[in-house]
């Protein structure tokens, strides 16, 4: 029973990795025939390219960020949802649909939504500060890593939330109501009864997300395209720049070697804890 | 006693007046650029460049959609993607059922299987997608229908293996040792027994499944170009530097988002176990 899905798994993830191992030492170019053995040269070239580390720097400053805002944002509207009130199912319905939109069209539609001359954004702006604002969104540092942050935070809050939501909702009443009863204040409650119990949850919701976080591409493909110059390039960006639009293939295969064993890591981790939660 | 009463309810107050700010105010971070989207699809070409933007086209036209779809090849993607989703996810979601049927069940593999399918969904796409593209190109899978349909079966199947992993292990077993008692087998049993009562959780992941293919990029954009590109990957033609065509962009832009929401929408219910492959049931 195990066998039609194992195969596909073998087909599609183990044999193109070590495919890609061999790739990896050689000189594979569509230019060039034949291919030669190089040895760790192609991964020398990704060590010694300063974009390589930059892409890498502004990954993980990203995910952090991204994560960290996610996480406030999904755990104010998750303790705001968690009681009942008139219109909860609309809203939750509403609050749920970043998750269903594919992160090319949120790049795209934040795009049009942010970009001079064509989005309302400046003219928001301009009424709102009572002053002419003409910000250039998505074409000039600093402004266009805050435009990457917002399309990723309206993308993936509704994923903290929900996730936080129902870990709230779980808590024991009963503890709320110990709380009540010794008199305990509305932030020590929150303190020393929602957050430690809610802390198994809060780290597989911050852990999923940034094992996804760091593989931004759709977002910065649609609303900067790694741009101005190369200061919105992702790890995910760079090596398909390598890859698909200079076609090396070996270095990019190289690199995504390394950026893999990098995650590896975290991926065996919480793969276990996600294991352990199933099966206790 | 008085004061103190008064002020606890001010506190009650103030905490709900708190509480539908954030609510309200991130339902409309929600809305508004889908909103701008949506009514940018059927403006006229005449409402684009206005100051104070148009709000509520006072003539909506539908005349992007048709632009979109039939001149620009926008249908070829939309039906490229309905039949990439859908046998993607029907391979998906029955191999997925049987190996979570056969891990929950008879613990095929032990933990190592369970472990080895769920770590792939957190591989990082590149590494994946740049051998996988070199051997389509060996293999002549390269921007046909058929090797999209095998990346996606095997890009989603962590997710129905999961979830159907946790689906089977909240059913009770003791139907189907009912059915081993009366002489059925293995696979009989899961046919007739486990998996009509599994239904609703195969439905769910099903959903969740035809989702992620309905909206995925990376491996639509580096494994097809002219023949088998899904709708995600061609909204770059719209948006070149020469001319932006905002309205057939935001047309495709609807056409894909709608289906996907209206999805989402009936499997709200299951979204915690879609979301956490299981690991929270919601």
């Amino acid at each position: 029973m195990v066998a039609p899905a194992v195969l596909i798994i073998l087909a599609f993830s183990i044999y193109p990795l070590l495919f890609s191992l061999w790739v990896a030492f050689v000189n594979y170019d569509f230019q060039i025939p034949g291919h030669a053995f190089v040895g760790l040269q192609n991964f020398q070239e990704i060590v010694d390219d300063p974009l390589a580390w930059s892409s890498l720097g502004l990954t993980i400053a990203l995910s952090i960020t991204v994560v960290a805002i996610e996480f406030v944002l999904g755990l104010a509207l998750a303790l705001a949802m968690v009681k009942t009130f008139r219109g909860r199912g609309i809203v939750m319905s509403i609050l749920i649909i970043p998750l269903f939109i594919s992160p090319v069209i949120v790049g795209q539609s934040w795009a049009l939504f942010l970009q001079r001359p064509f989005g309302p954004a400046d003219y928001l702006l301009s009424q709102l500060i009572g002053r002419q604002v003409e910000i250039s969104w998505v074409g000039e540092v600093p402004w266009v890593y805050f435009s990457i942050v917002l399309a990723d935070v309206w993308q993936w809050t509704p994923f903290m939330f929900v996730i936080l939501l129902a870990g709230l909702a779980a808590i024991p009443p009963h503890l709320y109501e110990a709380a009540e009863l010794d008199g305990v204040g509305a932030i020590q409650t929150f303190l020393y009864v929602t957050l430690p119990q809610l802390a198994p949850v809060i780290l597989l919701g911050v852990t999923l997300r940034l094992l996804d976080a760091v593989k931004l591409f759709d977002v910065i493909f649609m609303l900067t395209g790694g741009g101005p110059g190369t200061s919105t390039y992702t790890t995910s960006f760079y090596l398909y720049q390598i890859g698909f639009q200079q076609f090396h293939l070996s270095i990019a295969t190289a690199g995504s070697w390394m950026f893999l064993i990098l995650l590896s890591a975290v991926i065996i981790a919480l793969v276990r804890r996600l294991l352990n939660a199933e099966t206790a | 006693m008085e004061r103190a009463r008064s002020s606890s309810r001010t506190r009650t107050v103030r905490a709900s007046v708190g509480r539908a700010l954030t609510i309200g105010w991130f339902v409309i971070f929600v809305l508004v650029p889908l909103y701008w989207v949506v009514i940018t699809s059927i403006k006229p070409s005449s409402d684009y460049l206005t100051t104070p933007p148009v709000w509520f086209p006072a003539k909506p036209t539908i005349v992007h959609y048709t632009a979109a779809l039939f001149s620009y090849r926008g249908l070829q993607g939309l039906t490229n993607s309905l039949i990439i989703a859908s046998v993607a996810t029907l391979l998906s979601t029955c191999m997925g059922t049987m190996m979570a049927y056969s891990l929950a069940r008879f613990n095929t593999g032990g933990r190592h299987l369970a472990l080895w399918v769920l770590s792939q969904r957190f591989l990082p796409p590149v590494a994946i997608v740049l051998p996988i593209f070199l051997l389509f190109r060996t293999w002549g899978l390269y921007d046909t229908l058929t090797g999209l349909i095998l990346a996606y079966t095997f890009m989603t199947l962590p997710l129905s293996v999961w979830m159907m992993f946790a689906y089977f292990q909240q059913l009770p077993k003791s139907l189907e040792e009912a059915a081993w008692v009366d002489g059925l087998s293995r696979w009989q049993t899961f046919w007739m027994v486990a998996t009509p009562l599994a239904a609703p959780g195969v439905a769910a992941a099903a959903v969740f499944v035809f989702i992620a293919v309905w909206t995925e990029f990376f491996f639509a954009l580096i494994l097809t170009s002219r023949h088998a590109f899904t709708l995600p990957t061609i909204f770059r033609a719209f948006l070149g530097f020469q001319g932006a065509q905002y309205g057939e962009a935001c047309a495709l832009a609807t056409t894909s988002l709608a289906p996907s929401i209206v999805l989402g929408m009936l499997v709200q219910r299951h979204l915690v176990r879609g979301l956490t492959l299981g690991a929270i049931r919601g």
